[in-house]
């Protein structure tokens, strides 16, 4: 979340560019390359991708893989790049030295990866960038330096099936997504994100459904966010339905959590036990979910504030959040289970099963679900402000959690 | 295959469907011609959605969303392979490739529904706006595809109709694109209407399966107890590649296969039968009768392409019924399926 990747590598990202329409799918024949470590046409993922042709399937064996793989220009789209789907672990990228990301899709549209883990990369594990149309699929990042799984300037893809954790900002990341006068979407279905500041981080992302997934044991779940730092502020027209949010009170800023901490950036700034962030956005929606666990609240919602540049997308409009179970019946409360500055128009709450919120007066929440404006409140947003970092802690409602079969709470990594 | 009264029956109608598609006249035998040509249909450039109004409803109307999408399937036109009318067995290739409209859950989370013909029944009462986010789910074929809704109220933007350069934003929904059509609800709406396919290959794709139902009631009536819409339409050879034409209610042919209609006696039933091909039918159902809009009993009123007949009674006469169209050829080919009421 924020300039992330500037920060991180500015010499090794391609430079954003317009995906354009989706380039015309290929003719064929296509033909199968086979990648293992013995026996098999190529040894290196790498040589497989620059003998294929566009459409050609790779795929790869079990094995460890100490490659950086990139996939470059349209010469390689519709590329299939086939690991292990059962067992994604078994085929490892692992990375050696400063390597940078563990497969990068650059302006090669409807390329699928599908069957892989990625450990170690200074960047990211998987990543797609100025593409129209892509598939990742049963991918798990594992320790990658800022993004697990990673889509930025593209348009219209899936990310399915997948796992990320203990990367030092978002899990799972989608943002700049270009503006489309008729959006193509984007599914994220059945993933977990855990272990990070930021289960999934989404600045200025647009047109993205997330469901039937988990993000836990992160400093904050989602975070739809608008930000400068990235062109077409602010996040828009995504979905949030039907996951799982909970226990979202990782304090990475304290003990030794298994990344690089970094001090500086949004990332850093998150607000500790928050389930979902919504920092600035417009119509966007968080329907059905479980939320609870969270010791500083469920749901934020906040003025876009460090917008600077376009200062009509810091306002909150037309955002929905109904419809959610809060709490777990009362067994595992969020610390409050909706926050809201009372920032924009046409915000609309349903207070059905809430049972507190901040302000407790439920003043700012009033309007909204007639399109009319909701009631801000400076003295709130201020309050809100000061829950940055692991100054929310401070605000903790901090409690027990029933157990859960093959998860445990995580707060401070390596105390 | 051997001429038989069946065979014989199967086959009429089977002959090419002439189409234009984006200014080309096309002679289509088999679907792949028209969708070739279709799939070369480049954008109008009239067709990008630039500010789109956004439609409130009248005070006390409410947005109605729904969530649709077109896709493929393979579909089963008979699926038990019998004829229970006639109890004999339906010999032959029965599957085709189909297009039809899908319900989601919000966002295309997820299928709401299965993906069927006809697509969902939309409703609405007098004030609502019919708020459809639409997606082009369908990228094998490779074509633009549309929603085009009759008897609602709407603007050019959201008519979804391909009209060469005239198109504008919701006439052209390329595969992957979602745009979302906001229709209203007024008054001279109130009625039972279809909606289909309408972008640059919608004869073909609309006879492929992309259609479905509208019902807009005024405000406050009360539902009937039992609702049912029966689309009428052949699948020919020129759109499903098998050997004969199949006149089918739904998308299934022969009884057993359509769908079976369930009543108990007391209960209010509407029953509204759409023309959605280029036939004339009508609608017969055994063993009732009701009265037609200018108040005359009927029970077998005749109704033409995309136009509405509607059968409405309070059931009282239990029994198991057929109902079918009674242009024979149809029948005999299909187009018919039962009615059973319980005491």
């Amino acid at each position: 979340m924020l300039a992330a990747p500037g920060v991180a590598s500015a010499q090794t990202y391609p430079e954003p560019k317009d995906p354009g329409p989706v380039a015309p799918k290929p003719k064929g024949p296509f033909e199968t390359h086979t990648v293992c470590k013995r026996g098999c046409a190529f040894k290196k993922i790498q040589a497989a991708v620059n003998a294929a042709d566009a459409g050609d399937t790779i795929r790869v064996r079990n094995g460890v893989y100490r490659e950086a793989v990139r996939i470059n220009g349209q010469k390689k789209r519709y590329l299939k790049l086939i690991g292990n789907r059962k067992h994604p672990e078994k085929v490892l990228l692992r990375a050696r030295g400063s390597m940078q990301n563990g497969i990068a899709v650059n302006n090669a549209d409807e390329v699928t990866v599908d069957g892989f883990m990625a450990r170690g990369y200074k960047a990211n594990g998987f990543f797609f960038t100025n593409v129209n149309g892509y598939k990742m699929n049963h991918l798990i990042a594992r320790q990658t330096g800022v993004y697990g799984l990673y889509a930025f300037n593209s348009i219209g893809g899936s990310i399915l099936n997948s796992e990320a954790y203990y990367v030092n900002d978002g899990a799972f990341y989608i943002g700049q997504t270009p503006p489309q006068d008729k959006p193509k979407r984007t599914i994220v279905r059945n993933v977990s994100g855990w272990g990070a500041p930021l289960g999934f981080s989404a600045t200025n992302m647009r047109y993205v459904t997330i469901t039937k997934s988990r993000f836990y044991n992160n400093a904050v779940g989602i975070a739809p966010n608008a930000l400068d730092s990235e062109k077409f502020p602010p996040a828009e027209e995504n979905v949030i339905i039907d996951n799982e949010i909970f226990w979202n009170n990782f304090n990475f800023h304290q003990g030794k959590p298994p990344f690089p901490v970094r001090s500086e950036g949004t990332a850093a700034l998150v607000p500790v036990g928050t389930g979902i962030l919504l920092f600035g956005g417009k119509g966007n929606r968080v329907e059905n979910n479980r939320i609870y666990g969270n010791f500083l609240a469920g749901v934020v919602a906040i003025e876009g504030f460090l917008v600077e540049k376009t200062p009509a997308a810091r306002t909150l409009e037309r955002n929905q959040i109904k419809g959610n179970r809060f709490g777990e019946d009362g067994t595992d409360v969020n610390g409050m289970d909706l926050v809201y500055d009372g920032n924009g128009t046409g915000n609309c709450f349903s207070m059905d099963g809430v049972s507190t919120t901040f302000p407790a007066d439920r003043s700012t929440f009033a309007g909204g679900c007639d399109g009319s404006p909701n009631v801000f409140n400076q003295t709130v947003q201020q309050a809100l402000v000061g829950w940055i970092g692991e100054n929310a802690v401070k605000a903790w409602n901090k409690h027990p959690h029933p157990p859960k079969p093959g998860i445990k709470p995580l707060e401070i990594y390596g105390s | 295959m051997a001429t038989t009264r069946r065979t014989f029956f199967g086959a009429a109608g089977s002959v090419a469907l002439l189409c234009t598609i984006g200014g080309e006249e096309v002679e289509v035998t088999a679907p792949e011609q028209a969708d070739a040509v279709a799939a070369r249909v480049k954008r109008p450039r009239g067709a990008i959605a630039q500010a789109v109004p956004q439609i409130q409803p009248a005070p006390g109307g409410v947005r109605r969303e729904y969530w649709i999408q077109a896709e493929t399937r393979r579909w089963n036109i008979t699926p038990k392979g019998r004829d229970e009318w006639h109890n004999r067995r339906i010999a032959g290739r029965n599957v085709f490739t189909a297009y039809v409209y899908r319900e989601m859950t919000p966002g295309f989370a997820g299928p709401a529904g299965p993906a069927k013909m006809p697509g969902p029944i939309l409703t609405g009462e007098v004030g609502d706006v019919l708020v459809v986010h639409f997606r082009n789910a369908d990228t094998e074929l490779r074509q633009a595809v549309t929603m085009h809704p009759h008897g609602v109220k709407y603007n050019p933007e959201y008519d979804g109709a391909y009209m060469g350069e005239f198109t504008r934003a919701g006439g052209f929904i390329a595969p992957g694109e979602t745009f979302t059509y906001q229709w209203e609800c007024t008054p001279d709406s109130v009625g039972v209407w279809p909606y289909h396919d309408h972008g640059p290959n919608h004869t073909l794709n609309t006879f492929r399966g992309l259609f479905g139902t509208i019902i807009v009631r005024p405000k406050g009536q009360a539902w009937p107890n039992k609702t049912y819409a029966l689309h009428a339409h052949q699948l020919v050879p020129a759109v499903t590649k098998l050997e004969r034409t199949f006149q089918c209610i739904n998308g299934r042919a022969y009884a057993g296969n359509t769908p079976t209609l369930r009543s108990r006696v007391g209960e209010t039933v509407e029953i509204h039968a759409v023309g959605m091909d280029s036939n004339f039918h009508t609608f017969h159902i055994h063993g009732h009768r009701w009265k037609d809009p200018a108040g005359v009993y009927t029970d077998n009123p005749a109704f033409g392409p995309n136009e509405v007949v509607s059968a409405r009674f309070v059931e009282d006469n239990p029994g198991r019924w057929l109902y079918h169209c009674h242009v024979f050829t149809h029948q005999d080919a299909g187009m018919a399926g039962w009615y059973v009421v319980d005491p």
